[in-house]
């Protein structure tokens, strides 16, 4: 009794505002990755999706999926994609940045339109992007054929080696605004008498880039890198309408390949370990980003 | 102080139902509307409100529920024209159909399955049907059908260990379409066999064109288009690494390599193979005789004729097509009242008009087209038209069959080791 009258003390009113929040995790969150794990252990197929027992094999899944290639290919693709991404789409993205924040005459127009690319379906730039990549009527290998860099057009996507760079490409420039955007807004955040005193005492633009504007950003860019890695390490529509996983199976990602055992092939179980495997990289990164941000904030 | 917290249980209680009444109102919604575009063109003018349209629909009679994956207009215009002469005939039962594109239909059949959210008839595509009579969600219609005249392989591919889950829709199946302009052009005569199909290709490859395109992406519709080079070789789906399978691959890699079949086929859908034929990029093409309705819409200029698939050592194609399959657990006896009434002659011969697709039945199908239409080859072609399957695990032995396919294509594997590697994967399947 006396701890039921605890509860409902006025201080913890905060724990019935959040209890509906709570609530739509538990069921629409929690829920699904529950019974992703356990279907994971089990051995479900065509077969035994409906009817019939459903076997615990606990690691079987798990050691199979370690042994077969596509599934190595494609662990080793997702991670690949998502760094070389990260990378040039962080440069660029603080490179634009850093121009758009001085004031010239349209500036904020223009760092506006190249918003746009991140706010097209995704799918739609995938499409675009198939066609500018096309060997025999695509844009990019007319354009290298008419400044002579190539003789013969390149197979951009039907190469394994260049699918994967062609992909890469397009998700660049998808999240060239999305970096652009969140570092131009951590800019804002510097105080201008900073960079005002610095040019006073002499420092030099490649001074106060390195010994300002960077360490004032360190918050912004870790967020930006965090999200920047979850947004990229769970790509599954751009790479499913350009290249579908292929060709030969070089461009799979986890999702994709999670995606065709599951619904294509109906290897539930083998699909959700998939999906496990995901998450769990997922989880690392999320908490290592929660961790990096309560931090900077108790700092 | 304790008027507070009674006020802030309250609201807490008020979001979190108003949750869940936000959710069921959705659905409720979705369901109404669904519901109202699918009969959009049966219902009455006065039934046009969503919530009145449920209320009648159920006094109008017991729901019978279609899901299929055909996007194209045409197809979806003649079915629902036979669903509502179905619903006009009688008041026992009502039946709307449900568009599930084809990329997601597999998805939603299995969800719907763990989900218990089938509808009662399924129109599915032949290769995945046995899949789901081992999942065990269709009804077992021995008996209640007559398919004695149907093709064999049709009957074959919704047959599990001698019963009869299905009847099948329409059958179709590849042949070789080519350019006859081009062809004329070349000086070549149409191809009948493997050695003079590649004299004919180089002939007819230019600058601009190409000799042949088949859809080669890796997944059942490429598939589909290799088995019938793969089986013309007197190889099986089952038993690639040998003389014959083999020499099925070299083949197409060698179309390949010698620039008359382009690399970019393993991007291109049969949709997209058409596109490409009737833009005049390519000379011939390996195709269905689906096709032949938009390309006459599309390019009604354009001279073209179908023919064999050229053999190695024996014509072949393969057989596609759709199955119905009746759902068990859900309204059987509507499903079978409706199937009755769709299978009958008159509404075959309907649908396979405007669907531009092959009666399943073989006595309807060898009436069914004038002596010099395009379909007529399709028909002659379909007496050396095989299933795929049936069998349970039948998509993960396709996935062999693409990939070793694709991997010769893309130059990433030699004919043999392409063919090792798939053997070894179907063994493990097929034990």
């Amino acid at each position: 009794m006396g701890k039921m009258k605890k509860l409902f003390r006025y201080e913890n009113i905060g724990i019935l505002f959040v209890f509906p929040a709570f609530l739509y995790m538990l069921i629409f969150v929690g829920y699904p990755i529950i019974r992703n794990i356990i279907l994971s252990f089990q051995d479900v197929n065509a077969g035994n999706l409906v009817k019939g027992t459903k076997n615990f094999i606990l690691f079987d899944n798990y050691m199979e999926l370690f042994s077969d290639n596509v599934f190595r290919s494609s662990l080793s693709n997702t991670l690949r994609y998502t760094v070389l991404c990260l990378v040039f789409q962080f440069i660029i993205g603080f490179a634009l940045a850093l121009f758009f924040n001085r004031k010239f005459t349209l500036a904020k127009p223009i760092r506006g339109i190249l918003l746009v690319p991140w706010m097209i379906p995704v799918t739609v730039t995938a499409l675009m992007f198939k066609l500018l990549f096309a060997t025999d009527i695509g844009v990019i290998n007319y354009l290298l054929r008419s400044l002579h860099l190539i003789d013969t057009n390149v197979e951009w996507l039907t190469t394994p080696g260049t699918a994967m760079f062609a992909l890469i490409c397009a998700n660049v420039w998808i999240g060239i605004p999305f970096n652009m955007i969140l570092i131009s807004t951590g800019l804002t955040t510097i105080p201008g008498e900073l960079y005002e005193s610095a040019s006073i005492d002499g420092a030099n633009k490649v001074q106060t880039f390195f010994r300002i504007t960077l360490p004032l950003l360190k918050p912004t860019v870790e967020s930006v890198l965090v999200l920047g890695f979850i947004y990229t390490f769970k790509v599954y529509d751009l790479v499913y309408v350009m290249t579908s996983g292929g060709p030969v199976n070089s461009t799979h990602m986890l999702s994709t390949y999670s995606y065709k055992l599951s619904f294509e092939m109906f290897k539930y179980s083998k699909g959700s370990a998939v999906a496990n495997v995901l998450l769990l990289i997922l989880l690392v990164v999320g908490m290592s980003y929660i961790k990096i941000t309560t931090e900077g904030e108790e700092k | 102080m304790k008027k507070k917290k009674i006020v802030a249980l309250l609201t807490a209680l008020a979001v979190t139902i108003g949750l869940f009444a936000g959710c069921g109102a959705e659905k409720e919604t979705e369901d109404a509307s669904g519901t109202a575009s699918n009969t959009s063109g049966e219902s009455q003018p006065e039934e046009s409100e969503p919530e009145v349209s449920e209320a009648e629909e159920a006094s109008a009679g017991e729901a019978v529920t279609i899901w299929y994956y055909w996007e194209t207009e045409g197809h979806q215009v003649a079915l629902d024209q036979v669903i509502q002469d179905y619903n006009a005939s009688q008041d026992k039962y009502e039946v709307t159909a449900k568009y599930v594109p084809f990329a997601d239909f597999k998805k939603q059949l299995s969800i719907g399955a763990s989900a218990d959210e089938l509808p009662d008839i399924a129109i599915l595509d032949s290769p995945d049907h046995a899949s789901y009579v081992d999942m065990g969600i269709f009804e077992d219609l021995t008996g209640k059908f007559d398919v004695g005249s149907y093709y064999e392989g049709a009957v074959n591919s919704c047959t599990v260990d001698g019963k009869l889950y299905g009847v099948p829709f329409g059958v179709n199946c590849l042949a070789l379409y080519y350019n006859e302009d081009m062809l004329n052009d070349a000086g070549c005569k149409v191809p009948t066999t493997w050695d003079e199909l590649k004299e004919t290709a180089k002939a007819l490859t230019t600058e601009s064109v190409t000799g042949l395109a088949l859809c080669s992406v890796q997944n059942e519709e490429g598939t589909f288009n290799f088995v019938p080079w793969l089986w013309s070789t007197g190889a099986s789906s089952y038993d690639i690494n040998n003389e014959n399978g083999i020499r099925a691959l070299a083949f197409i890699q060698d179309l390949v390599n010698e620039g008359v079949m382009s690399k970019e086929c393993i991007n291109w859908t049969q949709g997209d193979v058409m596109n490409q034929f009737i833009a005049g990029n390519v000379a011939m093409m390996e195709n269905g005789p689906w096709q032949i309705p938009t390309m006459q819409a599309e390019a009604p200029e354009l001279n073209w004729k179908v023919t064999l698939i050229p053999k190695d050592s024996e014509y072949s194609s393969v057989l596609g097509g759709e199955n119905y399959a009746v759902i068990n657990g859900g309204n059987v006896e509507g499903a079978l009242d409706f199937l009755t009434y769709s299978t009958s002659e008159e509404q075959v011969k309907f649908m396979m008009d405007k669907f531009g697709y092959i009666s399943a039945n073989q006595s309807i199908a060898e009436t069914q087209f004038e002596a010099d239409s395009p379909y007529q080859p399709f028909v002659e072609e379909l007496k050396y038209a095989m299933p795929r399957g049936p069998l349970a695990e039948w998509p993960s032995v396709s996935d062999a069959i693409s990939l070793a396919f694709n991997q010769v294509i893309t130059g990433t594997a030699t004919p043999e080791d392409a063919a090792a590697e798939a053997q070894a994967t179907i063994d493990s399947i097929v034990k």
